[in-house]
């Protein structure tokens, strides 16, 4: 059964592979039909890894403030609560893993942009297209491909803490590592028709 | 033909050997094309991991397998959970504009006399460690906050931007910045790994609170040197750094007055929270949650007034009982679950249960008038982009080292380090001169994630000190983000300053900041000690 399912995951991934081509077709061949299609998946995946990562980032605050109680129930009362410190390292991989693609959306990842602050929005714009097809869809498909058995692997023996009393879902988290490369992939989706649309612009004026 | 084709092969397969260096060239290059760090880093691993794999340097299963081991790894890892909770309490003393207020308080405490905007930016720069792992963004703060007041009050603009640019890259080397504790994690690696190389199979263990120790001194000393140049300036040449004239009205108490209701609190929370890592007391990770609640409290008591919510008294109640419940614990055993508990413990579990009651409220209370103010998202929403975006680099260089070592980079620079004349000199002053000169194009983390790994089991097995390796690395880069024309500093600080400053001027007062980096670069070498002797002394050698 899981098998069944891990194969369908990989398919479908396989097959999103098929949308990173869009963004150069439209380079291409500029079709307006192709440029609204790009247009709605780019606005569909900001609003994935937008809403993902608003939520999430609540987490923040959270995990410092279930450290803190940590803290206190250990060096004052003398409890270890091993669940409740396995839920930091599990917010920690939730927060980080899944606000990348928000973080690449909203230009938060640092850039050794010596050149590039300086550059013209057009050669912005070719560094951007290049860059997305160079290094991160590659590296995208790279993490799923590679992350894809380690964490069938997790699936197959539902894998938990190695304590007995701590949280018993490391397959979860182990799944967030695909994850974590998806929704980059829809932020560089997003960031290539960009780019695209400034590539080639147009003088119809869309909304 | 099929001959020629042959010998093809075999020249193509020849030059596997070269590419572990060709991969760090291109890396450089690539770099400066501008796309983001964490993705051009994984991207030319990749890439190159492709050619090797076409050569036959080595086979798929050297990158495929361990890679999402290595990202488990560094969700996995205790000692990196401490980076988001530094971020957090950094970021919440600088959007609550404690940060602010601190800089001005300072300034008006010092600004009497000549040369004491300077000097309050320094010893402001200091405090905000950390804050500050992206050298970028403390300068940027920095200049956005100091330098348009430094030049209406008639300073010199190189020397206001010398010790602007100076003062945001001091945060680094002083602890609790988050590059140390990147670094110091893989230092303690590169230890390890030296160590079961050296056939020691009970290695002992650096941690980032050694090499917090380690900096700590070196930090300070840092610090005194620039005060005594800033303070030979306005001496010498008080033009370049005059006195603000005394405000009419605002007497020198009012200004201390002013100066003691801002400054105590964010200092004293500072000094425990280093306090309670360097005491070993506490795990950087706990004494870095402290300190983001502790943040937290301050900004809740600064931001209550504005709003109309009045929850002022709560709050001083949080911090009586966070002393009552430090003296409770420190007086009386109140581990719960123990056979025998007598009445005055048990007196004493039912008080500490009351404060925590008590402490657990005024946070909450904190984080509603920062609700309130609209300021909680922006904190959380800030400190969520700058942890995913150091972890994203560290998923990156993960992939880099990897493919590194699978093309045998690995031999290469142990081999070329222990080629160098002059043995483990020439080679620790080879691995910082490329440090140096990488500073030019690479923020501090990308290094610390590229080369320490490289480069530091290496110089380990010849017998350097881990935690005098670490402080003069990042002493070093330090003086590579000051260094005219290309330092990293000095680049955002432009970005930010006013027309009226020439880039000329800027460099200018950048270097006898470089001179003094590199005194302190050259006392380090000289008297290792500087490094060595605080952590020898809290943890034992």
């Amino acid at each position: 059964m899981l098998e069944i399912i891990g194969n369908i995951f990989m398919l479908s991934a396989a097959l999103s592979c098929l949308l990173m081509l869009l963004p150069p077709a439209l380079l291409f061949t500029g079709a307006p039909a192709l440029r609204d299609v790009c247009q709605h998946l780019a606005a569909l995946f900001d609003t994935i890894n937008t809403s993902v990562a608003r939520t999430v980032m609540w987490l923040a605050l959270i995990m410092a403030l279930v450290q803190v109680g940590v803290v206190v129930m250990r060096y004052v009362f003398g409890i270890n609560f091993i669940w409740l410190q396995e839920s930091i390292i599990y917010m920690f991989g939730f927060l980080f893993l899944l606000t990348a693609g928000y973080a690449l959306l909203q230009n938060e990842h640092v850039r050794v942009d010596i050149f590039y602050r300086d550059a013209s929005a057009r050669r912005k714009a070719i560094v951007d297209f290049v860059g997305t097809y160079l290094f991160l869809f590659p590296v995208c498909i790279l993490i799923i491909w590679a992350a894809g058995p380690y964490v069938a692997r997790a699936w197959d023996v539902m894998e938990g803490s190695r304590e007995a009393s701590g949280i018993q879902a490391v397959f979860i988290m182990k799944s967030l590592i695909p994850i974590f490369a998806a929704l980059l992939a829809m932020a560089g989706f997003s960031i290539a028709t960009k780019a695209v649309l400034v590539l080639r612009p147009t003088r119809q004026v869309t909304n | 033909m099929a001959e020629f084709i042959d010998s093809l092969i075999i020249c193509w397969c020849a030059c596997a050997g070269w590419l572990d260096i060709a991969m760090i060239v291109t890396l450089c290059v690539l770099l400066l094309a501008g796309y983001p760090a964490a993705f051009s880093l994984a991207g030319t691993a990749l890439l190159y991991g492709l050619l090797g794999l076409s050569m036959g340097a080595f086979d798929v299963t050297f990158f495929s397998e361990p890679y999402p081991i290595r990202i488990f790894g560094i969700i996995n890892n205790q000692v990196l959970i401490a980076v988001p909770l530094f971020v957090l309490m950094g970021v919440v003393l600088e959007k609550s504009r404690i940060a602010e207020e601190l800089l001005d308080n300072m300034a008006k405490l010092f600004g009497s006399m000549n040369g004491g905007l300077g000097i309050s930016v320094t010893i402001v720069g200091a405090l905000l460690a950390a804050s500050t792992g992206i050298v970028g963004a403390t300068v940027v703060t920095m200049g956005l906050l100091s330098l348009p007041t430094m030049l209406r009050r008639g300073y010199s603009p190189a020397f206001a931007s010398g010790s602007i640019a100076a003062a945001g890259t001091l945060g680094q080397i002083i602890p609790p910045s988050i590059v140390l504790i990147l670094l110091g994690d893989q230092i303690s690696n590169a230890w390890q790994k030296a160590q079961l190389q050296q056939g020691v199979y009970a290695p002992e263990t650096v941690s980032v609170g050694d090499l917090f120790a380690g900096a700590l001194l070196p930090g300070l000393m840092l610090v005194g040197f620039y005060l005594t140049y800033q303070i030979m300036v306005a001496l010498l040449n008080p033009k370049a750094a005059p006195a603000i004239p005394q405000e009419t009205g605002a007497t020198y108490s009012h200004i201390l007055i002013a100066a003691l209701k801002t400054l105590p609190a964010p200092l004293l929370l500072i000094v425990a929270v280093l306090g309670s890592i360097l005491g070993g007391i506490a795990t950087p990770t706990e004494a870095a949650a402290v300190g983001a609640a502790g943040a937290i409290l301050i900004a809740g008591f600064r931001v209550c007034p504005k709003t109309d919510w009045k929850g002022r008294p709560l709050l001083i109640a949080g911090t009586l009982a966070t002393a009552v419940l430090l003296l409770l614990s420190i007086t009386l055993d109140l581990r719960v679950g123990r056979q025998q508990v007598n009445g005055l413990e048990t007196l004493g579990i039912f008080l500490a249960t009351l404060c925590c009651i008590l402490i657990a409220l005024s946070l909450a209370s904190s984080l509603f008038a920062l609700l309130r103010e609209k300021m909680l998202a922006p904190v959380v929403e800030k400190t969520t982009t700058v942890t995913t975006m150091v972890f994203t680099i560290l998923i990156g260089a993960a992939l880099f080292s990897l493919v590194f070592r699978g093309l045998g980079g690995d031999e290469t620079v142990a081999h070329a380090l222990s080629n160098i004349p002059g043995g483990v000199t020439g080679a620790v002053i080879a691995v910082m001169l490329v440090m140096f000169v990488l500073g030019f194009f690479l923020d501090f983390i990308e290094i610390t994630l590229v080369v320490v790994p490289l480069v530091a089991p290496a110089l380990l097995l010849m017998g350097v000190d881990p935690v005098w390796l670490g402080v003069m690395m990042a002493v070093n880069l330090q003086t590579s983000f000051l260094t005219p024309p290309f330092g990293f500093a000095l680049f955002y600080l432009r970005g930010v300053a006013p027309d009226s400053v020439r880039t000329a001027q800027i460099y200018k007062g950048a270097l006898p900041f470089v001179l003094i980096q590199i005194i302190a670069l050259a006392a380090l070498a000289l008297f290792p000690q500087l490094a060595t002797w605080l952590p020898d002394l809290l943890y034992g050698s």
